[in-house]
């Protein structure tokens, strides 16, 4: 019964074995140009973000996010620019009231593989690195262990507490609670299951809180790591690309404009 | 109310085998307590008795019921079921209210809420802090709390998912006593557990699981004689009845009074 607590897949390919510090700036060299750069960077590094996710060998998983979280909000974000975004000169079709102009449904396109970018970019990074890893690398390059501990639960959470509301449904649905007919009692049922997760999440914060206090985590002396994360050549050589990369993205957004 | 289970098989999606061909027949007003090592399924099968899991195939009745066509809110109204943790139910302003909502929720008319709700305190010995914020109790008293919850739903059977982990001499004793008023009105108990003391001095039929099937059904007498077959799944009987088998008794006993009747036997010889 091993639940999955994070996006984490455990495989190996050439994504899994790079730095993590190689991926995250991967990922911010991404948004910097997909957000500041040309407005017709951003659909380009969409397709370049599709297609690193094969390197990654996280097809199937990736597929699933993309499908459930991320397609249906761009889709949604698309069609309301296109529709309500105002001015625009050429009209394309008409929907009831609304004009669509082709300058819109060209700024909801670039609108929209910006966030698919970003979100992509982000997906990329969290299924094929393992928080730990992550987390061990930044904290060695001195990033503050508390800050560490904040990215690293917040990465968590969200599947514990899935966790945990499936459980609260099973003992209130238990009690007697009708969660599957009628709109105005999956309303008023909110309210029993709301409770306990909230109350029950503060407890967990705190207990957590004494947990690792008790195991020396603000302790002042220097720390050693329990994961060696490799730190190649390769890696090194990749994020200089990105950053040099980003720069230039963000001179042709200066120059070209 | 009678429970019936069919050749219950269950999966988790995520590929383990919980349940493999679990067969049994519960009659209206049986104790049992269902024992095994961790991982054995028994909170897998419990949960199948009021249709919070369904089976992957086989099926379950209670009282003619198949579990498969009526929800989880409707079998409620048969089968009560007090979780493990209690801060997973609890969520009322105080003690009365959160008791009142399963009733509630049973639409049971409003001086029968009432009725039951003091009753189900009373049995608790939770009378005294009814107006009480439940998150101001102690972890000990929540789990009163959601006890008093379950037993005021009076459903004709109610299942217990490790009552006494946790808990010390005082509650435990308050638990037993709460499942002998049960008792006392008919109601039939099914109660996961690991303390053998209490499973031994609280019920009559003990049901051992392992591996998703069930390994040993029957008195608890008689199935807590059983050492070697219960040790395969890592339970260990009761410290009297392991010194009765020392000491060389010819039955086997689980509480003093079976014990000493035991031992003032021999003497006599």
């Amino acid at each position: 019964m091993s639940l999955n607590r994070s996006f984490f897949v455990p495989i190996d390919s050439p994504l899994h074995r790079l730095n993590p510090l190689t991926k995250l700036t991967f990922v911010f060299a991404m948004i910097i140009s997909a957000f500041l750069s040309v407005p017709d960077m951003a659909p380009a590094l969409a397709v370049l973000v599709l297609l690193t996710g094969f390197i990654g060998k996280v097809q199937r998983q990736y597929r699933t996010v993309l499908l459930k979280l991320i397609l249906p909000a761009i889709l949604f974000m698309f069609v309301m620019q296109s529709v309500f975004l105002p001015g625009g000169e050429t009209i394309l079709i008409q929907v009831g009231r609304f004009d669509v102009a082709r300058e819109n449904v060209r700024a909801a396109f670039l609108t929209v593989s910006r966030v698919f970018v970003m979100v992509s970019s982000f997906a990329i990074l969290l299924l094929t690195t393992h928080p730990s890893k992550l987390m061990a690398d930044l904290t060695r390059r001195g990033l503050p262990p508390q800050l560490a501990y904040v990215i690293i639960s917040t990465l968590q959470i969200l599947p514990q507490m899935q966790a945990k509301a499936q459980t609260i449904l099973s003992a209130q649905r238990s009690r007697g609670l009708d969660t599957e007919s009628t709109f105005l009692k999956r309303v008023r049922a909110i309210v029993p299951l709301v409770g306990p997760l909230v109350f029950g999440s503060l407890v967990e914060v705190e207990e957590r809180a004494i947990a690792i206090e008790a195991r020396g985590f603000t302790s002042p002396r220097a720390k050693t790591f329990l994961y060696e994360v490799p730190d190649t050549r390769a890696d090194r050589l990749i994020r200089w690309t990105l950053v040099i990369f980003t720069l230039l993205s963000l001179a042709a957004r200066i120059w070209l404009s | 109310m009678r429970i019936e289970i069919k050749d219950l098989h269950f999966t988790y999606p995520s590929g383990v085998q919980a349940l493999r061909g679990i067969s049994l027949t519960i009659e209206s007003g049986e104790q049992v307590a269902i024992i095994g090592q961790n991982g054995a399924g028994k909170t897998t099968l419990a949960r199948h008795l009021n249709g919070l899991l369904q089976p992957t195939s086989g099926e379950v009745r209670i009282g003619y019921w198949d579990t498969r066509r009526y929800s989880t809110a409707k079998l409620a109204a048969r089968v009560g079921y007090v979780f493990q943790n209690p801060d997973e139910q609890l969520f009322s302003r105080d003690v009365h209210m959160e008791v009142a909502f399963g009733p509630k929720n049973l639409g049971y008319p409003k001086e029968r809420v009432e009725a039951l709700v003091s009753e189900a305190l009373e049995m608790t010995d939770l009378l005294q802090k009814r107006e009480t914020n439940p998150y101001d109790l102690s972890p000990t008293w929540r789990k009163m709390v959601a006890i008093a919850s379950v037993i005021a739903m009076d459903t004709p059977i109610v299942i217990f998912d490790e009552p006494t982990t946790g808990q010390d001499a005082a509650t435990i004793e308050r638990i037993a006593n709460v499942i002998r008023v049960l008792r006392e009105r008919g109601k039939t108990i099914l109660t996961i557990t690991h303390d053998m003391d209490f499973c031994a001095e609280n019920f009559e039929r003990v049901i051992v699981m392992s591996q998703g099937q069930v390994l040993l059904d029957g008195k608890a007498n008689d199935v807590l004689g059983q050492e070697e077959i219960l040790a395969t799944t890592y339970v260990e009987p009761p410290q009297l009845t392991r010194l009765g088998k020392r000491l060389g008794f010819k039955e086997t006993v689980r509480n003093e009074e079976e014990f000493l009747t035991a031992l003032q036997k021999r003497w006599r010889i």
